[in-house]
């Protein structure tokens, strides 16, 4: 008995091999192999775990990916901790990342930079608002620029939750563009964009810098205005909305979600997930996802991604000297 | 604003359909167990259950949520009681006066008060919310940099004026823990403060390693190095679980008068209800005429920090739910669930959404009656914790602490700084430092750094920072009065006594 059961697993082996063998033509079609992880470099509950269990949920229930997808959060260092993490992973490991991959490093907090890793996608944005109280006398955004032009601190600028992010950079980069004396700015750092608009309704600040959808509720019902955004087309819920290009000045400026894989997948696997993402951001669940948060399609293929963030980090550099972040 | 009652009933109607109620129950009951683990607080309990919610709609998964929350507030101060061990920043103050009745043998009162006035202060904070949601909310605006400021000062200020006549103990304990706080990333310039090159060091030392390292560690290294005898160990006879008629006479006044506090204190965005329940606690010492009794388990000293920590716990949803604005670190985790499930909370939602808006009200007053049953059922289950044999109990105890700590950073650094602090809490036990006034340091420091440093761009010079507004002055005030008063009403009552004799 114990003989046949011998014979029995040798013959087993011998076919597994064989299979094995034959499928190494074909190696496409094995991937993904085994469970997909999606790595939220933060806590639960912040905006990148959002966008990790959004996609492993839409991911699932349209049936584009085979495997079982997990999402793991990494949180720590504003995503250092978990793309340290995804370094050392294979092909089977994805992470969310946004523009910090790049800044993190130019900011010398990181000696990752975005060319250590695969790029995939760029998925989603966010347009990025200035504020104001509604009770203010700042008309609009050039006539706030022209305030600060004249006198830098003469207004109180509520930023959060981090120098150095997008909503802080951007309204940098168009008071520097107008002529404004950026380095003399007086920004007031919040922990939180909710903390931002607390004290901006409040009145404790005469201006704010935040995520449209974290203002626009709030302009909706008239306990703020907004005066400018960094979007390239007008906001859907309000048309009214300004943003800089309308008011003349010549500048845009996304506030970007995206993904990416550890260094060195395959051009395979890196075909396969254009393939899975690009059908992905056509469907209906996905656009729900954009709805709920407010975020825009901004798809880009692992190709035109590696070209965007190319021209990302040549302007986050330029921005980071200019804000007096860098040298 | 008035109660729009038709949008109220609603509201009940809907929250008390078969199926929400089931999810109030089950919700209520995770969020009991989860909050009375050391370290997974209400925030914890309710990122990791968010899943759950996925497909559900929105009303029912705000009341799941909902329940979850406030279970977690009534199970975070079980462990606080029975192990001297909080679950959470706000069921600190429940150690003070529960874990001394707990080894008096009086456990099962212990928590039967705490569940009582957990219940009041729900209910008192609940009709608060009804009546005043929408004017509290523009209160709650007009706290800038100068008035937190000073709220947190008096907070601080009042805890350690509770260290009585050890002033300078509860003096250094304050300025250990402000130390701590200024690890990490200093908001307001970016600049690394002894950080180390430690990627996971730039947010700081999370308030909750701290809490469970000097609790939970602390307390049982200290048992297992130091208490031998026998005699020290707390009373296997846990008492009976009824509350006595005094022990309600003298908590009734104390559970009602703090409910408004904690009401009020939960609705600033970033206080809460470690805040509402420290300063609940030492002004009901202040005012009781028994104050030498508190520290050594007076019934009121668990009655009031649970009424308030409770009645915050509601109102933090005040900001949440008019404004969008998250007060807290569990608001936070639940708004971003909503805008998931496609439910803006906003100032548009009680007129686009009332039913969404009432239903939630109404689970909330649900909620709490159902969870005090439960929570009463559940006492003579709980205090067989106590019968368990220390050798099964304490590597328990470290068993979750360490699971606790993982769950907040996901990092085995944490493992580390929380054994430092077990260190740190074995040797303020032995040097007799009160641990509340560096925990309450930590969890307040860097706000209050942060708020001075913009109230320093606002206003030129501390003296007009204090003059900023009648509110700043008034907690300026209340300051000054926290460390003098008690110096003063200890003389006088000297004098009396002398008089007499």
């Amino acid at each position: 008995m114990k003989s046949r059961m011998k014979f029995l697993s040798v013959i087993m082996l011998a076919l597994v091999l064989v299979l094995s063998a034959c499928g190494n033509g074909s190696a496409e079609s094995d991937y993904p192999s085994k469970n997909v992880e999606i790595v939220a470099p933060a806590t639960p509950g912040g905006g990148w775990d959002a966008t990790a269990r959004a996609l492993q949920n839409v991911l699932d229930e349209e049936g584009l990916v085979e495997q079982n997808m997990n999402v793991v959060n990494k949180p720590g260092g504003g995503g250092e901790v978990g793309w340290q993490y995804l370094k050392g992973k294979d092909s089977h490991s994805l992470s969310i990342n946004s523009s910090l991959v790049i800044a993190n490093n130019l900011l010398g907090q990181s000696d990752l930079t975005y060319e250590d890793f695969t790029p995939l996608a760029v998925l989603a944005t966010e347009w990025i608002s200035v504020a104001v109280p509604s009770d203010s006398d700042i008309e609009d955004g050039v006539d706030m620029l022209e305030r600060l032009k004249e006198d830098p601190k003469s207004l109180k600028i509520a930023v959060g939750p981090a120098l150095g992010n997008n909503d802080h950079l951007s309204f940098v980069r168009v008071a520097d563009e107008y002529g404004v004396d950026v380095s003399q700015l007086e920004f007031m750092i919040y922990e939180s964009g909710g903390d931002v608009l607390t004290a901006l309704l409040g009145g404790h600040v005469d201006v704010a810098t935040l995520s449209i959808s974290e203002s626009l509720e709030q302009h909706l019902s008239g306990n703020l205005d907004i005066i400018a955004t960094t979007a390239d087309e007008p906001i859907p819920e309000d048309e009214s909305i300004e943003s800089w290009q309308d008011q003349g000045i010549d500048f845009t400026f996304p506030h970007w979600r995206g993904i990416m894989g550890p260094p060195d997948m395959t051009e395979e696997e890196i075909a396969y997930w254009d393939e899975t993402f690009s059908e992905m951001v056509e469907s209906e669940e996905w656009q729900k996802v954009l709805d709920n948060n407010g975020w825009q399609d901004y798809y880009m293929n692992s190709e035109e991604t590696k070209a965007f963030l190319d021209e990302q980090n040549e302007m986050y550099e330029d921005l980071m000297k200019t804000a007096g972040l860098t040298e | 604003m008035g109660v729009d009652w038709n949008s109220f009933l609603e509201g009940f109607t809907t929250a008390m359909s078969f199926q929400n109620l089931i999810f109030i129950i089950i919700g209520g009951l995770l969020g009991t167990v989860v909050g009375m683990l050391p370290g997974l607080g209400p925030a914890t309990a309710v990122a990791v259950l968010i899943p759950i919610t996925f497909g559900m709609d929105s009303t029912s998964a705000l009341i799941l949520l909902g329940a979850i929350y406030y279970g977690a507030m009534y199970g975070g101060s079980r462990s606080s009681i029975l192990i001297n061990t909080p679950g959470d920043g706000s069921a600190i103050a429940a150690t003070f006066d529960g874990y001394p009745m707990t080894r008096k043998g009086q456990a099962g009162q212990a928590l039967t008060l705490s569940t009582l006035a957990s219940l009041v202060g729900g209910f008192v904070a609940i009709i608060g919310f009804v009546f005043l949601a929408k004017p509290l909310a523009s209160f709650a605006l007009q706290f800038g940099p100068a008035e937190y400021f000073f709220l947190l000062v008096f907070t601080l200020s009042a805890v350690v004026s509770l260290s009585k006549g050890n002033m300078i103990k509860g003096f250094v304990s304050m300025v250990l823990g402000l130390l701590i706080t200024t690890i990490g990333v200093d908001s307001q310039s970016g600049v690394y403060r002894y950080t180390f090159d430690i990627p996971h060091l730039s947010e700081g030392i999370d308030f909750l390693v701290v809490i469970i390292g000097i609790y939970a560690v602390g307390e049982v290294l200290y048992n297992i190095l130091l208490i031998n005898n026998e005699d020290q160990r707390i009373k296997d006879d846990v008492g009976r679980s009824w509350i006595t008629k005094e022990q309600w006479t003298r908590s009734f006044w104390p559970m009602v008068r703090q409910a408004p506090v904690g009401f009020l204190v939960g609705i600033l965005p970033g206080a809460g209800g470690s805040i509402a329940s420290m300063i609940s606690y030492s002004t009901e010492q202040q005012l009781s005429k028994k104050s030498d009794e508190f520290g050594k388990g007076a019934p009121e000293g668990v009655a009031a920090p649970e009424s308030s920590n409770n009645a915050a716990a509601v109102g933090a949803f005040i900001p949440l739910l008019t404004m969008g604005i998250p007060g807290s670190g569990t608001t936070a985790v639940i708004l971003g669930a909503l805008i998931m499930l496609g439910l803006q909370p906003g100032p548009m939602l009680f007129q686009d959404q009332p039913d969404v808006a009432w239903t939630f009200i109404n689970s909330l007053f649900i909620g709490n009656i159902v969870l005090v049953i439960m929570n009463i059922l559940l006492i003579g289950f709980l205090i067989k914790i106590l019968k368990t044999p220390p050798h099964v109990l304490y590597p328990i105890i470290l068993v979750l602490a360490f699971i606790g700590t993982y769950t907040l950073g996901y990092s085995i650094i944490d493992f580390f700084i929380l054994v430092i602090f077990g260190i740190i809490g074995l040797f303020m036990k032995i040097l007799n430092i009160p641990t509340a006034p560096l925990i309450l340091a930590v969890i307040i420091g860097h706000q209050m750094e942060q708020n001075y440093r913009m109230a320093s761009v606002s206003y030129d010079g501390l003296w007009a920072m204090i003059t900023a507004s009648p509110i700043a002055i008034l907690f300026a005030v209340l300051t000054v009065a926290s460390i003098f008063l008690p110096a003063l009403f200890n003389r006088l009552s000297r004098v009396k006594v002398d008089n007499k004799g």
